[in-house]
C-alpha cells in the first residue's frame, strides 16, 4: 500500500505540521492557478498515480509552467501519462500543480526501516534531487536510532555534521524533522521518502524544509493508518475483486493471503504455509491462478468460505484443484479439508459440475480423517483423485500436479467431463 | 541504547550456544495461554519437554487450568500474580492477538527479573510494535524469537518451547542427531527436520524465525550459537527474499542453504510472509549469489548437478536438501546419524480413477501409508457405501429440485420429462439407486414389485377394501394399507440385505449382474442361509414363479445365483433382498448411494407394490390371479405400466395405451420438496428421527406424502377432465386418438370462449369475485408474453407430434386459448399448461370405457388421482430416502416466532 506525490502527501504532512510546497489538485480552477504562479513565480506540473511509482523512468514526465496558457497544456499532455517501469504500470489519473520553491539547498530524506540495523533508520543527505545511490558514500549519513526514543533532535544533527552538511540547513532541519518520525511510527508507516525537501529563504533569512515531493509506504497489518482519513479508493487499485473478497474474511485466526498470478491460469493451488506457497508458486510459474496461503489453523467456516469465493472466481477454469502444505503444526487437517470438500459440493450444486482433478499433498493433525471426508464427496461427485501423506516429498507431490494439469490439456479434461454427462469440456 | 550481551555483537544477544536455546532447565509462562492456537499447542510443548510451563495467562480466567498429562498448567489473569504465586520462569511465549503482542513483551520485561527470551507466534504484528519490540529487548538484554514464527525445539534435550515444531507428535519428526535448522518458514522447519531423518540424519536444535521485517533472532545470531554447540556437526538454513539478514555471514561449519521465491520479484504485495518482500539487492537471487560465494561454489546444487563444496550447498528445492547435505559432509568423511529409512518419492495413499482411462504417470498405484496411518486408511475403505454430512433438511432436498425459470423438476439429475419418455419401472429404483435402471434391473424389478401386488387373505387388503367402501379417497386407501406393511413385515427382508452386503463387500464384486463370478470364496454360516429360506408352513406359492420369472426374462443376479444355490426353499423376502441388492449394488460400491439406502430398498419395493395391489377393489385379488390375469402370466410378462393401467382400469392395456400411462406416471413423479406431499413425507422422517436410521419407519413417511396430498394437490387432476367432459359430452366422439374425427374444435372453442368472457364480465359487475378457473390453461410464472408456452407442455406435445400421436382433448385446448384472445376474454395468448396435457392423456386412455358406461364420472375422478399417486410414490420414496441420510432429528419444524396467531 503505497502512496506517491504530493496530492496526498501534503496533505499527511500537514498531520504533523511539516512544512509543503502549495499544491492544487486536477479539479483546480485556472484562478486558482493563476493565483499560485502569482505567488510562486513558476508551478510544476506533475501527473497523480496511485500506488508507489519510483523516480526510474519518470523523465519526462514533470513538467513546468511560469504561465496559465503553459500550464493548462502540462495539465492536458500530462493528465493521463503512463509509466512504466519493469514490471509494474501505472496511469495517472490527474494532474498536481505544485508551487515552485526557491532555495539553493535541497535534501534527501527517508526514514524506513533497515534489516541490517534492525531499528528504524534516517538516510540523509544535502546533495537531494538525484539519485542517491550515484551519491559519494561520505555525503550520505545512514543513521539508525532507537524506536523507543525516536528520532531525536540530536540524531538529526549528528548525522549532518557527518557528512559536512552546511550549517544553515542544520538548525531548521532538526526542528522539523524529528516530526516525521512522528509522522511514520503513529500513523502506520513503513517508509517515508521526501526528495527533495528545498531549503526556502524566509524574510528574516532563515531556512525552511519545504517537502516538494512525497513518496511513503504503508503497513498493511497496522491499523493506525486509518487515522489518517485517506480515501478507500486509493489503495483498492491493489487489489483485483477476488483478493478483496478473501481481504474481507482477513481476521488473525488463519492468514488467507492471496495474490493472482495468472487469471488464465489452470491450477488452482489453496497452500498451507509460506514456506509452502514460496515452493509452489515457484515452481508452478504462470500454470497457477492464484499464489495463497491459507495455513494457521482457520476454522471450519473461514475455511469453506474462503474456498467458495476461490471456487465461484476460477473453478471453472480449473484444470486441477491442487491442495498442499507441509506437514501442518497446528492446522487441524480434518477440518480445512472438510471446509474445502464441503464448498466444493456446493459450487456444484449451485453450477453444475465442472471437470477437475484433484491432487492433495498434506500432513498433519487428523490427517486421515480429513483424507476420508473429502475423498467421499469426490467419490459422490464422481471426480478422479489422488492423495499423498507428508512421506512423499514435497516438491514430487507439485510435479505430479504440474503433469496432471498437461494431460488435462491433451484430452484428460474432455474424458472427465464425458464421464461427468456434460457435453462439453469448457 | 541496549545492554552488553555477548561481546562480539554490536547490540544485545545472550544466547551463546544452540546448546541453550531451549535447555531442559527453561521454565515458560505462556500467554494467552487460553487462545485457540495455544489450547491446542500448549499442552504437546509441556507434555514432550516433560513439564516446562509452569503458567498462562489470560485476563479474567484466573483459577483456570490447562489439563494435560504431565501435569495441570495454571492460569492466572496476569504476570505478576503468577509471579506472586511462587512461581519462576525465563522463558514467555506470546500468543496474544497481535494488537496485544508488544503490552505483552514489555509486561513480561517489566515484571519478571528472571526473563531471558521471548518467544512470539503471533503474526501480523505491526511493524509497529516490532520496532518496539526490538528495542525493548534490546534495551533489557533479552533474546527474542520471531514473531511469527513457531517457536524453537531441542532434539537432544527433548525441549520445545513456543509453538507447533514437529506437530502434534513431535517425538516423530525431532530425531537426536547432528544438523542444526534455521528456517523463515515455520512449516518447513518440521518439513525439513522429517526429510532429514528419511536420509539418516537427525538434529540439535530446531529455530523456527519467521519472516516478519524484523526478524529478533536472525541468521548471524544463528551463525554463531552454530560455531558455539559441538552437538551440532552441519546447518540446514531456509531462507527467503527480503532483507539482508544473510549477508555476510560467519559460517564455520557445513550448511545447505535453501532460497526460495524467485518469484516474488514479480509480486507487489506480500503474501504470508511480510518481509520477504524484496526491495532490490535482498532478493532470492542475490541471496543466492551470497551463499554460493560463501561455499565457493559457481552453481546451485541440483541432484543432476550436484554441486556443492565442503563449506556447503545452495539449493532452491527444499526435496534437494537431504541429499545435498549428505553429499557436502561426505566431502568431510562424516556419514549420517543413523540409517535412513524410505524414500520422499511419491506414495499416493489414497486415490480414486473413477474408471477413466488415465495414462500410467499419472494412474500412480495406491501405497500402504506409514503407521499408524496405515490403519486409520484401511478403516476407511472397510467403510461401504457414501458418507454423507447431516444438516437441517427443512425445506432443502438432495434428491429434487425445480428449475425456477422453467419450472421442470428433475429427480437426482433427471428430469421429469426425461423420466416421462422411460419404462416405468426405470423410475421404480431411481429414487434410491440414483440411477435409470437397464434392462436386466428393469426385469427384476418387475417381478420384485408384481409380487407384492397381489393382496388376496392379507389384512393389508381388507383395510385398504374397508377404508374403499367407507368413501375415502384413493390417498387414505392406500395409507391404510401402507399402515400396516411396518417393521415386521420387513425384517426378514432388510436382514438378509444387510447380510448380502457383509458378504459381498469386500469380495470384489463390482457388476453384480457378472454370474460368472466366483461364489466359492463367499462362505454363508446356517443362520444367515436361513434368512432367505421359506419356512417350512409357508406356503406362499410365488417364489417359485419369481425366479422362474427372472429366468425366463433373462435378468441376471449374483446374488440370485447365490442363493439358489442353498438347500431348500427360497422365501419371498430372501428373493425380493436379492433383487434389490443387485440394483444397488453398483452405486454403492462407488459410493453414489449409502449402505443404509442400499439395505432399505426391499422396504421400498414392497411398499410400491402393496399400495398398488391396495388401489386395485378387493374382488379382483384372487388366488393365482388378478383381475382375472394368471400370475406366472403377470410376472414373466407384465410391466409396471402394464400394472398400473390395469389397476386403474381392471384390464391389459395395448401398447398405445400403456405409452401414455407411462408418460403421465413419469411426469407426475415429483414438483420439488416445496410440494405438500414431499413435505408431509419429509416431516413423517423427521419425527421419527432419522439421526436414529433403524427408528424411522419407512411405510409410516410413505403414508406422511399419502396423507399429504388431496383434492387440491393431486386429486385436482380430475378438474381438468371434469372441464373437457363438459365440453365433449354432447359431441360424438368415438376415439379420441383418431385425427379424423370430424368435430369442429375451433368453433368449439369459441362457442365456449364466448360464455365464458360473459361469465367474467357478469361476475366483475357483480363482484362475485370472478368468474371459476379454468384447469389447464395459463401459468404464474409462464405469462405475459403475447402468444406464451408452458415448457414442459411443449415438450411433450413435440414428443407425441414426432410420434404421430393425435390427442383431441390437447388439440381442444391449444384451440381453446387462442380462441380466448380472439374474442378477447384475455389480454394475450395464454399457455396450455401441463395440467392440461395430464388430463387430456388419461381422458383419451380412458375415453372409450366411459363412453361405454363402464366406467363412471366417480371412476374418472379416482382414477386421476390414484395416477398422480403412483407417480408422486417415486418422489416421495427419494425425498424420504434422501431425508433419512441427511436430516437432523425434527428438522422440519419450524420455530414458534416464526408462527403467528389470528383470531
Amino acid at each position: 500500500m503505497q502512496v506517491t506525490g504530493m496530492l496526498h502527501g501534503a496533505r499527511l504532512l500537514r498531520h504533523v505540521e511539516f512544512p509543503t510546497a502549495e499544491v492544487l489538485g486536477p479539479e483546480a480552477t485556472e484562478s486558482e492557478i493563476q493565483a499560485l504562479i502569482d505567488r510562486c513565480g513558476s508551478v510544476f506540473v506533475k501527473p497523480v498515480f496511485k500506488g508507489g511509482v519510483g523516480k526510474k523512468g519518470k523523465a519526462g514526465l514533470v513538467g513546468r509552467a511560469k504561465d496559465l496558457k503553459t500550464a493548462l497544456a502540462e495539465k492536458e499532455r500530462l493528465y493521463f501519462a503512463e509509466h512504466r517501469h519493469g514490471n509494474a504500470h501505472a496511469k495517472a489519473h490527474g494532474v498536481t500543480f505544485e508551487g515552485a520553491v526557491p532555495a539553493e539547498h535541497e535534501v534527501y530524506l527517508s526514514i524506513t526501516d533497515s534489516t541490517v540495523y534492525r531499528a528504524p533508520t534516517m538516510v540523509i543527505t544535502h546533495m537531494g534531487g538525484t539519485a542517491i545511490e550515484e551519491l559519494d558514500k561520505e555525503l550520505v549519513a545512514e543513521v539508525p536510532f532507537e524506536a523507543l526514543t525516536g528520532l531525536k533532535a540530536f540524531v538529526v544533527a549528528n548525522a549532518l555534521s557527518d557528512i559536512g552538511a552546511p550549517r544553515e540547513i542544520v538548525s531548521p532541519l532538526v526542528q522539523h524533522l524529528p516530526k516525521l518520525w512522528e509522522l511514520v511510527h503513529h500513523y502506520g508507516m513503513t517508509t517515508l521518502e521526501l526528495n527533495p525537501i528545498r531549503m526556502r529563504p524566509g524574510r528574516d533569512g532563515r531556512l525552511t524544509p519545504v517537502a516538494c515531493d512525497f513518496k511513503c509506504g504503508f503497513d498493511r497489518d497496522d491499523p493506525r493508518w486509518h487515522r489518517l482519513g485517506m480515501p478507500e479508493h486509493l489503495f483498492a487499485a491493489d487489489y483485483s475483486d477476488f483478493e478483496r473478497e478473501i481481504n474481507q474474511l482477513r481476521t488473525y485466526q488463519g492468514q488467507s493471503d492471496v495474490f493472482v498470478i495468472n487469471d488464465a491460469g489452470t491450477i488452482l493451488a489453496p497452500t498451507f504455509g509460506g514456506g509452502a506457497n514460496s515452493l509452489v508458486t515457484e515452481v508452478l510459474g504462470d500454470d497457477a491462478i492464484i499464489s495463497s496461503d491459507f495455513g494457521g489453523n482457520p476454522p471450519y467456516e473461514k475455511m469453506r468460505d474462503v474456498a467458495s469465493i476461490c471456487f465461484k472466481h476460477f473453478l471453472k477454469q480449473t484444470n486441477v484443484l491442487f491442495i498442499i502444505g507441509g506437514k501442518s503444526n497446528n492446522t487441524d487437517i480434518y477440518e480445512t479439508l472438510r471446509g474445502m470438500a464441503d464448498a466444493l459440493r456446493d459450487y456444484f450444486s449451485k453450477h453444475g459440475p465442472t471437470p477437475l482433478f484433484v491432487v492433495i499433498g498434506r500432513g498433519g493433525p487428523n490427517l486421515v480423517r480429513g483424507m476420508g471426508a473429502f475423498s467421499d464427496t469426490l467419490d459422490s461427485l464422481g471426480l478422479p483423485y489422488r492423495m499423498f501423506g507428508f512421506d512423499s516429498a514435497i516438491s514430487e507431490v507439485v510435479n505430479y500436479a504440474q503433469q496432471v494439469d498437461g494431460w488435462m490439456k491433451v484430452g484428460g479434461r474432455q474424458q472427465i467431463a464425458k464421464s461427468l454427462g456434460l457435453d462439453s469440456a469448457a | 541504547m541496549y545492554r552488553q550481551g555477548i561481546e562480539d555483537f554490536p547490540y544485545y544477544v545472550g544466547v551463546k550456544s544452540l546448546a541453550d536455546i531451549a535447555r531442559k532447565g527453561d521454565r515458560v509462562c505462556v500467554l494467552n495461554i487460553l487462545g485457540g492456537e495455544s489450547r491446542q499447542v500448549t499442552p504437546v510443548s509441556h507434555i514432550f519437554s516433560g513439564g516446562n510451563v509452569v503458567f498462562g495467562t489470560s485476563p479474567g480466567r484466573r483459577g483456570q487450568v490447562v489439563k494435560t498429562v504431565a501435569g495441570d498448567i495454571p492460569v492466572y489473569n496476569n504476570v505478576r500474580e503468577g509471579l506472586n504465586d511462587g512461581h519462576k520462569f525465563n522463558t514467555g511465549v506470546v500468543y496474544l492477538p497481535p494488537a496485544g503482542v508488544r503490552d505483552g513483551v514489555a509486561e513480561l520485561v517489566r515484571v519478571n527479573p528472571d526473563l531471558e527470551k521471548i518467544i512470539i507466534i503471533t503474526e501480523k504484528v505491526a511493524i509497529h510494535d516490532a520496532r518496539e519490540i526490538r528495542a525493548i529487548g534490546q534495551a533489557n538484554g533479552i533474546d527474542i524469537f520471531g514473531a511469527n514464527c513457531l517457536g524453537v525445539a531441542d532434539s537432544w534435550n527433548r525441549v520445545r518451547l513456543g509453538g507447533a515444531l514437529g506437530g502434534d507428535h513431535p517425538e516423530e519428526s525431532l530425531l537426536k542427531g547432528s544438523v542444526a535448522i534455521y528456517s523463515n518458514s515455520g512449516n518447513f522447519t518440521t518439513t525439513i527436520a522429517q526429510y532429514l531423518g528419511i536420509a539418516g540424519w537427525g538434529t540439535t536444535t530446531l529455530i523456527s524465525s519467521g519472516k516478519d521485517v524484523y526478524i529478533h533472532y536472525g541468521a548471524k545470531e544463528f551463525a554463531y550459537a552454530l560455531a558455539r554447540d559441538d552437538r551440532s556437526k552441519a546447518a540446514v538454513m531456509y531462507v527467503e527474499p527480503g532483507g539482508y539478514y544473510e549477508r555476510d555471514l560467519d559460517l564455520t561449519k557445513p550448511t545447505v542453504v535453501c532460497v526460495v521465491g524467485r518469484w516474488k520479484a514479480k509480486l507487489t504485495r506480500a503474501v504470508g510472509h511480510a518481509g520477504a518482500m524484496a526491495g532490490s539487492g535482498d532478493g532470492a537471487e542475490a541471496k543466492e549469489e551470497w551463499f554460493k560465494e560463501k561455499f565457493g561454489v559457481n552453481s546451485l546444487y541440483t541432484p543432476d548437478d550436484p554441486v556443492c563444496s565442503e563449506r556447503g550447498a545452495v539449493v532452491t528445492n527444499i526435496s534437494h536438501i537431504p541429499d545435498a547435505l549428505t553429499a557436502v559432509m561426505k566431502m568431510s568423511g562424516i556419514g549420517p546419524d543413523f540409517e535412513s529409512s524410505g524414500s520422499l518419492s511419491l506414495k499416493a495413499w489414497v486415490g480414486n480413477g473413477q474408471q477413466l482411462e488415465l495414462p500410467p504417470e499419472i494412474d500412480l498405484k495406491i501405497v500402504e501409508a506409514p503407521a499408524p496411518y496405515n490403519e486409520q486408511i484401511a478403516a476407511l475403505s472397510r467403510q461401504i457405501g457414501a458418507t454423507i454430512p447431516r444438516q437441517t433438511m427443512k425445506d432443502l432436498s438432495g434428491a429434487s429440485r425445480m428449475d425456477p425459470s422453467t419450472q421442470i423438476t428433475s429427480v437426482h439429475g433427471f428430469s421429469v420429462l426425461e423420466l416421462s419418455q422411460k419404462p416405468l419401472e426405470a423410475n421404480f429404483a431411481l429414487p434410491l439407486v440414483h440411477e435409470i435402471a437397464g434392462e436386466n434391473d428393469r426385469a427384476l424389478l418387475d417381478v420384485a414389485v408384481a409380487a407384492e401386488v397381489n393382496l388376496v387373505g392379507d389384512p393389508v387388503l381388507a383395510a385398504a377394501e374397508a377404508a374403499r367402501e367407507a368413501g375415502n379417497a384413493p390417498n387414505s386407501v392406500m395409507a391404510a394399507a401402507a399402515s400396516i406393511v411396518g417393521p415386521g413385515r420387513v425384517e426378514r427382508a432388510l436382514k438378509a440385505s444387510r447380510a448380502l452386503i457383509d458378504l459381498f463387500a469386500h469380495s470384489g464384486l463390482l457388476d453384480p449382474r457378472d454370474e460368472n463370478f466366483d461364489l466359492s470364496m463367499i462362505e454363508v454360516d446356517a443362520d444367515t442361509r436361513a434368512l432367505f429360506l421359506a419356512d417350512p408352513d409357508d406356503h406362499d406359492p410365488r417364489p417359485e414363479d419369481m425366479l422362474a420369472a427372472v429366468r425366463n426374462r433373462g435378468g441376471k443376479s449374483v446374488f440370485l445365483k447365490l442363493i439358489e444355490g442353498f438347500e431348500g426353499r427360497l422365501s419371498r423376502d430372501g428373493i425380493l433382498a436379492a433383487i434389490a441388492m443387485t440394483i444397488a449394488w453398483g452405486p454403492l460400491m462407488r459410493k453414489k448411494i449409502s449402505r443404509l439406502t442400499a439395505e432399505t430398498l426391499p422396504w421400498y419395493l414392497r411398499l410400491y407394490g402393496v399400495m398398488i395391489g391396495a388401489s386395485i377393489p378387493a374382488r379382483h385379488h384372487q388366488h393365482n390371479s388378478l383381475c382375472g390375469i394368471p400370475r406366472k402370466e403377470r410376472f414373466e410378462k407384465w410391466t409396471m405400466a402394464d400394472l398400473a393401467f390395469l389397476a386403474m382400469t381392471g384390464k391389459k392395456p395395448t401398447a398405445e395405451q400403456a405409452l401414455p400411462m407411462q408418460m403421465l406416471i413419469g411426469l407426475l413423479v415429483s414438483n420439488g420438496p416445496g410440494a405438500i406431499s414431499a413435505q408431509g413425507a419429509k416431516g413423517a422422517v423427521a419425527a421419527d428421527g432419522p439421526q436414529t436410521p433403524g427408528r424411522v419407519q419407512i411405510n409410516k413417511c410413505m403414508v406422511g406424502f399419502l396423507t399429504h396430498s388431496g383434492y387440491s394437490h393431486g386429486g385436482n387432476g380430475f378438474e381438468g377432465m371434469d372441464f373437457l367432459l363438459e365440453r365433449f359430452q354432447s359431441e360424438d366422439l368415438k376415439d379420441p386418438t383418431d385425427p379424423d374425427h370430424g368435430i369442429d374444435l375451433r368453433a368449439m372453442a369459441l362457442e365456449y370462449a364466448r360464455i365464458y368472457k360473459k361469465e367474467k364480465l357478469e361476475a366483475k359487475e357483480l363482484g362475485a369475485g370472478g368468474p371459476r378457473a379454468l384447469p389447464g390453461v395459463h401459468h404464474p410464472v409462464f405469462k405475459g408474453k403475447p402468444v406464451n408456452f408452458d415448457p414442459r407442455e411443449r415438450f411433450l406435445a413435440e414428443y407425441m407430434e414426432k410420434r404421430g400421436d393425435y390427442n383431441i382433448f390437447h388439440k381442444f385446448y391449444c384451440e381453446f386459448v387462442q380462441a380466448l384472445y380472439d374474442v378477447g376474454a384475455t389480454r394475450y395468448v395464454f399457455c396450455v399448461n401441463v395440467d392440461a396435457i395430464i388430463a387430456s392423456l388419461l381422458l383419451a386412455v380412458l375415453w372409450t370405457d366411459f363412453k361405454s358406461g363402464e366406467l363412471t364420472k366417480r371412476d374418472l375422478e379416482t382414477a386421476a388421482f390414484t395416477v398422480f399417486l403412483y407417480g408422486r410414490m417415486i418422489g416421495a420414496a427419494a425425498e424420504i430416502d434422501d431425508h433419512l441420510n441427511r436430516g437432523k432429528n425434527m428438522d422440519t419444524r419450524t420455530p414458534a416466532p416464526d408462527c403467528g396467531f389470528v383470531t
